[in-house]
């Protein structure tokens, strides 16, 4: 008799668990993308790609080499050749090793300039440990022609700025050298 | 085959068996390794494997300045990042005595409880697929989906979110978050009915974990279980309540408990949480003052010399952070409290005598987080 009682249960209970299946075979719209072919839409504040916001009115990258995100950086991805000093500053170059990075978001609010911004870019996989590492090229918009007008104008002020008399301290291109992220602990883990 | 450390199955001389479950397979939710002695079908005895995903994340805390502590919490329970990250920022402003604006305290309460909500909707369906339901699973990340892109509009990440800093959160809610959360939270009541039509009352669902890997009140106070397990095994103790932190203090909400024991009782209570979470959220949002978002933290933050506990319920069980402070902006010492370690330091205890199909679904109900547990 419970044999039987429980093998009704158990019948009942298919249709009833196959009635919450037709629900949503019917009553729903689809909410799976076909990845490849489409590409869903990330919000505005998706923490992708970096990249390094570009001011058209100056004709330079914003970035003016203070390595604050460098030193905010938990996991030292980024290191930095600055370019020139004073009023003028800038980077000529701005290398991410990606292959270290946590996308933790602390260099974007480390920056007093706004100069460094994360973009909706999420395609980062790579067959190569090498492609993981962004230099300024990857990262500026506009590539190498960004770049190279990036140091032009700051080359080009600096010199101007010594013909109009300023002293030459304070005006030459500074030696180019790369900027260590200072050590942030006793040893390193 | 006989012998071999590395085999799979080894006989033993007594008719025994020695099955080697993990470390990759999916039924153990992670890089767990249970090695299991078995005589017939049953379960002599089990030894749990741990430190596949060892980081040394203890130590890492110990080489870095407080501000940049909070990412690697991330890396701890990865399927409630946010918990974590509030674990830690308490400890940090409890060492500097960093007084949260009240309405960063409401924002991180309604981050966690999403975070709980996604978290136990990742265990509704991965124990459903324990068991041998296969479409629960399917439901329940069409569900988390919809958390998962409310908090990338917040935080702009899917996973390590990385949200909840010394001080406050970095950035506001953005705009129609709350009309988002609030419509979400309505279609997640109206859908747990059908979960239970779908799988709580399914009597196969039913016989696979009612009475199964029952732990009794006094072995789960012995071990110090706590969240569900604790609260599926008759003992109503949740931080939320007991100590309250952040905002639970003003906010209305039940602690499910039910005193069977087994993997039916942590089910439901989990299953009866994600509705008192969604209470939690619509009070938040009612509540919701105006004003700051954080206090703003010195650039290097050097607290005084002490040391600082901090307790949270996080959907697990109680997650603690310890941190000793020498004065230096690096802290001298960081222990964390991982809830799954401590349940799954019940595991050989739990398995003795049970079936081999039994040992995933126990495992399963209790929702341990591999990330938490070797750190």
């Amino acid at each position: 008799m419970r044999r039987k009682h429980g093998f009704w249960i158990g019948f009942v209970s298919v249709f009833r668990g196959l009635g919450v299946t037709l629900l949503n075979l019917v009553g729903r719209r689809k909410v799976t993308v076909q990845y490849p072919l489409e590409r869903p839409k990330v919000s505005p504040r998706y923490r992708g790609l970096f990249y390094l916001p570009f001011d058209e009115e100056a004709g330079r990258l914003k970035c003016v080499g203070c390595t604050l995100c460098a030193q905010a950086c938990p996991t030292k991805v980024i290191s930095m050749k600055k370019l020139g000093s004073g009023k003028h500053a800038g980077v000529s170059e701005f290398t991410m090793d990606l292959g270290r990075c946590m996308f933790c978001n602390l260099c974007i609010e480390a920056c007093p300039f706004d100069a460094i911004h994360m973009g909706p870019e999420y395609e980062l996989a790579s067959y190569n440990r090498n492609a993981s590492v962004f230099t300024i090229v990857d990262l500026a918009p506009g590539g190498a022609e960004a770049v190279r007008r990036n140091n032009a104008t700051i080359e080009a002020a600096i010199k101007a700025e010594n013909e109009t008399g300023g002293s030459e301290r304070k005006g030459h291109i500074a030696e180019v050298k790369l900027v260590v992220p200072p050590k942030t602990g006793g040893q390193e883990a | 085959m006989a012998g071999s450390e590395a085999a799979q199955v080894r006989l033993e001389p007594d008719g025994g068996m020695t099955v080697n479950l993990g470390p990759q397979p999916p039924s153990t939710h992670g890089v767990l390794r249970l090695m299991v002695q078995l005589d017939g079908e049953y379960v002599r005895s089990c030894e749990p494997v741990i430190g596949y995903l060892h980081r040394g994340l203890e130590r890492m805390f110990e080489a870095r300045p407080y501000r940049q502590l909070v990412p690697f919490t991330d890396r701890l329970d990865y399927l409630a990042s946010l918990n974590c990250n509030l674990a830690m920022s308490q400890a940090i402003e409890r060492l500097g005595s960093v007084a949260v604006p009240e309405r960063a305290q409401y924002i991180r309460v309604i981050l966690c409880e999403l975070n709980r909500l996604a978290s136990h909707l990742v265990f509704f369906g991965t124990f459903a697929q324990d068991v041998g339901a296969t479409t629960a699973f399917l439901y329940a990340f069409r569900e988390r989906e919809r958390i998962l892109d409310l908090l990338e509009a917040m935080t702009g990440a899917r996973l390590t979110y990385n949200w909840i800093r010394p001080g406050g959160v970095p950035a506001d809610l953005p705009e129609g978050f709350a009309e988002g959360v609030l419509s979400f939270v309505r279609d997640l009541l109206k859908e747990l009915p059908l979960y239970d039509r779908l799988l709580t009352n399914n009597p196969i669902f039913r016989m696979r974990t009612e009475g199964v890997g029952v732990i009794s009140r006094d072995v789960a106070v012995a071990f110090g279980a706590s969240g569900p397990v604790a609260r599926g095994s008759g003992l109503s103790y949740d931080i939320r309540k007991t100590e309250p932190y952040e905002v639970y203090d003003r906010l209305d909400f039940d602690v499910p408990v039910y005193d069977e024991g087994d993997c039916m009782a942590r089910y439901r209570v989990r299953m009866d949480e994600m509705c008192q979470s969604a209470r939690i959220l619509e009070q938040c949002f009612r509540d919701l003052p105006e004003g700051d978002i954080a206090t703003k933290m010195p650039k290097v933050f050097r607290p005084p010399a002490g040391d600082a506990y901090s307790r949270t319920e996080s959907p697990r069980g109680e997650l603690s952070v310890y941190m000793r402070s020498d004065g230096s902006p690096n802290p001298q010492r960081v222990h964390v409290r991982a809830p799954s370690f401590v349940h799954l330091s019940m595991l050989p205890c739990l398995l003795r005598g049970v079936k081999l199909a039994d040992v995933i679904a126990i495992l399963g109900s209790l929702d341990t987080v591999l990330g938490e547990v070797d750190r």
